[in-house]
């Protein structure tokens, strides 16, 4: 039962909000949509011309298809480093609370490195060079590992601490090695985990911009928000073609929201409460 | 369980340290040495602590680090005590909280670069939506981004719209675990309003807070892609960070100084957020 | 079917030493229980012939066959955990083939001994549920499929019945006892319940911080206990157990005597007392006994005997019954 403040308090909140965080949304939709002239005039006015289709057709096709280009990359690059995170976090993360040891201390101090301290790019990419991978993709894959790694670690250490240890013990008398205790046993067990990292580390590393810019310059590797970046120049007079550009790649992240809304917040109030 | 054949090998650790080693700590490491030298990636000259003496002599560096500062700590401490108050109102029971909290949120999950192109837009002092809606109020909008008093002041206001969601999920979960026992008991001891938030909501709340505060903070110094996204530092250098400085003398080819500048973002981060951490605990010890 | 032998088992963990010096022979087709406390190390034990643990001295045979630095696996050991620990993403089918599909058998085998196993233990129509669909003495069974289909040699058993309530208990005893007499396999249980060893036991071994107090049948420990731990730990209600001067007179460091080998007496005998406290459980009665050299006295007799709160009793032991321990 909802008391008349309650009631009127959250119907003002709301009015707040939609003017504070939905207009903004929505003005990136209106002019996404309209026509060259209309959007230069940067009015939230319904479009006179509905060119939703035109629009996205033109921004995908500019450079080349390039916008195409930078999603399969992205996408590659998302695939590739978060099945690595997941892989490498979680084996660490079993080991940190398998086996209680001195070492844990080290490995602690870097987690707690890997998310405090900025990267030092220019060294980086001096590392890069020197292994043949600076520009590549398999470069960027593996700096996202690096980076996405100390966030990964934390979350399955704490999850892996709810599976009981006589579970490795009977898959040690079943005759299972430690690879297949790690595969067959405890990984299909850490799946709730696992969607949490997939989701939160899949939209950091997609609208990822920092790291790109620095590590993968150059057309042929472009990444959706390079290209975003890119474009601003390109299309500084056509205000509806980078708009429309914008939406497209707000999109991808928005849709995940909808189907793990859950999962995304877990994850990023992992730690928060316990202290 | 650790006998000769653990079935908890210490070689699972490897793939990570490998990756992590390589692409991180190396290059950490070595950023110590290359920003003491004059650097073009092939060869580097040693030139002592002279990359280091520009950085607090040039204005255009000084005003980076500075910005820094500001910026951070703007940003950090709206977020925190806004993100308290927005949490506590949407766990109170208002119409449609669940909805405000999704509509609060999503702009966490939003490319920055983007977030960065459409703000600049509606920010611009004569076109931008929000001047010309002012205008309508009879209000004088100010040159958001082209003034350079106020350019790094207007992005801070962007970075709170867009990270504030964070913030409040963050506390709503260590509101809800805070027993409601707790006010209860205030109550019946005759608390107002203000004194059950001061007195039973802050304290209670503090691990939330440790992590509000201290990722806005780390955020907030390491920012690069929404001041980059709408000023790229400017104008002249009026709303550079450290982060875009780092960028700016990488694109000049000065990679000694730009590897200064790094060392210096992490001298600030140790600088503040150790003796923050220390800080946060022992205060927990005490109480 | 094989026999267990330890010898010198030496256990520590650091400076720290639990175990010392453990010998043990146990003959091919016993039911073995390790009972004891908790902390006497019995649980440690099973674990170093299963090899989960490896002791820091001494040598394991199994079958005659030296295993001390053998893997689990390749001991010929199959083992049934206290909680069970089936795989909770796998169905009953996938659980009790798991060892099989590890070592790459054909699916056709594996599939075969499955369907065997779950119908010797009446789990056939169980076979896709996974484990939290089943009920604890389901589960149960799933764990001992697991064993079976493993063919061991022997078979260790971790306090499989803890987790259950009293009365699947009892059944699940005697399904134990069942599958013991139908397999014939050597079989080692570790419980801290009296009850259950002295019910399902061929021999037992009565352990207390880490040494072996007595090995024998349940009916030896029970009539020739060696220790007054080993008395006091069998048989129930506890063995009334004395020192000092009343063993003093009894030419003994430790005198001690069962409670169902006192007799209430009408004429004078070695004691008298007032009741203190009556417990009528039906079919007997537990009398305890304020005897002025002895404090209580426990009496266990029938439940027709005629007695009531405060009344002055005269108890005399059963001859050959007495205990005395040095």
């Amino acid at each position: 039962m909802m008391s008349r403040r309650q009631l009127y308090t959250g119907i003002a909140a709301l009015i707040a909000a939609i003017i504070i965080f939905i207009v903004p949304f929505l003005f990136i939709f209106l002019t996404a949509v309209k026509d060259k002239q209309d959007a230069s005039l940067l009015t939230f006015t319904l479009p006179v011309n509905w060119q939703l289709w035109q629009n996205v057709v033109e921004v995908a096709s500019a450079r080349n298809y390039m916008l195409l280009l930078a999603y399969f990359n992205s996408s590659v690059i998302t695939v590739a480093a978060v099945t690595l995170i997941i892989i490498f976090g979680a084996m660490v993360g079993y080991i940190l609370q398998r086996r209680p040891s001195p070492w844990n201390k080290l490995i602690y101090a870097c987690v707690f490195l890997g998310l405090m301290v900025p990267p030092a790019v220019v060294p980086t990419i001096w590392v890069l060079q020197w292994f043949g991978l600076f520009k590549t993709i398999t470069g960027m894959v593996f700096i996202q590992v690096a980076y996405g790694l100390a966030f990964a670690i934390l979350l399955f250490r704490s999850f892996i601490a709810t599976i009981p240890r006589d579970l490795d013990e009977a898959a040690i008398i079943d005759g299972a090695k430690p690879l297949q205790i790690f595969f067959k046993v405890i990984l299909p067990l850490l799946k709730p985990v696992t969607v949490t990292v997939i989701v939160v580390q899949s939209i950091t590393i997609f609208n990822d911009f920092t790291n790109p810019l620095y590590y993968l310059p150059g057309k042929e590797n472009v990444t959706v928000q390079l290209t975003l970046y890119n474009f601003q120049t390109q299309f500084q007079t056509q205000f509806n073609l980078l708009f429309m550009n914008i939406l497209l790649v707000t999109i991808p992240p928005l849709i995940v929201f909808v189907f793990f809304n859950r999962q995304i917040v877990a994850g990023m109030t992992a730690g928060a409460v316990k202290g | 369980m650790a006998s000769p054949k653990s079935p908890y090998p210490y070689w699972f650790v490897l793939p990570a340290a490998v990756v992590f080693s390589v692409l991180f700590l190396v290059p950490t490491l070595a950023s110590f040495w290359f920003s003491l030298t004059r650097w073009d990636l092939f060869s580097a000259q040693f030139i002592g602590l002279e990359n280091y003496r520009q950085f607090f002599r040039e204005p255009f560096l000084v005003q980076g680090l500075v910005n820094t500062l500001i910026y951070a700590v703007l940003t950090s401490g709206v977020k925190t005590v806004l993100g308290l108050l927005l949490a506590v109102l949407l766990t109170s029971g208002i119409w449609g909280q669940g909805v405000l909290r999704t509509v609060i949120f999503f702009p966490v999950l939003v490319s920055t670069i983007g977030v960065g192109i459409t703000f600049s837009v509606l920010m611009h002092p004569t076109r931008g939506l929000i001047n010309v809606v002012l205008a309508t109020i009879g209000l004088h909008g100010p040159a958001w981004l082209t003034d350079p008093e106020l350019a790094l002041y207007s992005i801070v206001i962007v970075d709170v719209w867009k990270g504030i969601g964070l913030a409040t999920v963050i506390y709503i979960a260590g509101l809800a675990s805070i027993s409601p026992e707790y006010y209860e008991a205030a109550r019946i001891d005759g608390a107002t309003r203000t004194q059950l938030f001061f007195r039973v909501t802050v304290p209670l709340v503090k691990p939330a807070t440790v992590t509000v505060v201290t990722l806005s903070l780390i955020s907030g110094l390491r920012s690069f892609d929404l001041i980059w996204a709408m000023t790229r530092g400017g104008p002249g250098f009026s709303s550079d960070v450290l982060a875009s400085v780092i960028y700016k003398q990488y694109q000049a080819g000065f990679y000694g100084l730009s590897t200064a500048g790094n060392v210096i973002l992490f001298a600030l981060i140790a600088a503040l957020i150790l003796p923050l951490t220390a800080w946060f605990n022992r205060k927990e010890i005490e109480a | 079917m094989a026999s267990v032998v330890l010898e010198n088992i030496s256990k520590s963990f650091g400076s720290l030493d639990i175990m010392k010096g453990v010998d043990l022979s146990i003959a091919d087709g016993e039911f073995c229980v390790f009972v004891g406390p908790s902390g006497c190390g019995k649980s440690t034990l099973l674990r170093m012939i299963s090899g989960l643990e490896t002791a820091s001295a001494g040598r394991i045979l199994i079958d005659g066959a030296d295993v001390t630095g053998a893997e689990p696996s390749k001991r010929g050991i199959a083992m049934v955990f206290q909680s069970y620990a089936l795989y909770p993403h796998l169905t009953v089918r996938e659980n009790i083939g798991f060892g099989l599909s590890l070592a790459k058998r054909p699916k056709a085998e594996i599939e075969e001994k499955v369907k065997r196993t779950a119908e010797t233990l009446q789990l056939g129509h169980l076979l896709d549920r996974k484990p939290k669909a089943l009920s604890g003495g389901q589960r149960q069974r799933v764990a001992i499929g697991r064993a079976i289909i493993r063919d061991p040699k022997v078979f260790l058993f971790d306090e499989p019945l803890s987790n259950l309530d009293a009365s699947l208990r009892s059944q699940m005893r005697m399904e134990l006892t069942d599958l013991h007499a139908k397999l014939g396999t050597t079989m080692i249980y570790v419980t801290h319940d009296q009850v259950e060893a002295m019910t399902m036991a061929d021999k037992i071994v009565v352990l207390n911080g880490g040494r072996i107090e007595q090995v024998g049948s349940p009916m030896e420990l029970y009539d020739n206990p060696a220790t007054p731990f080993v008395a006091g730990f069998i048989g129930s209600p506890k063995m009334n157990l004395y020192e000092g001067e009343v063993a003093r007179r009894e030419g003994c460091r430790v005198y001690g005597i069962r409670p169902e080998h006192v007799l209430i007496t009408q004429s004078e005998g070695k004691w008298r007392g007032t009741v203190r406290h009556i417990e009528r459980l039906g079919a007997e009665t537990i009398v305890h006994v304020a005897v002025p050299e002895l404090v209580t006295l426990t009496i266990r007799c029938s439940g027709e005997q005629v007695v009531g709160m405060g009344d002055e009793v005269n108890a005399e032991p059963v001859k050959g019954r007495e205990h005395k321990f040095d």
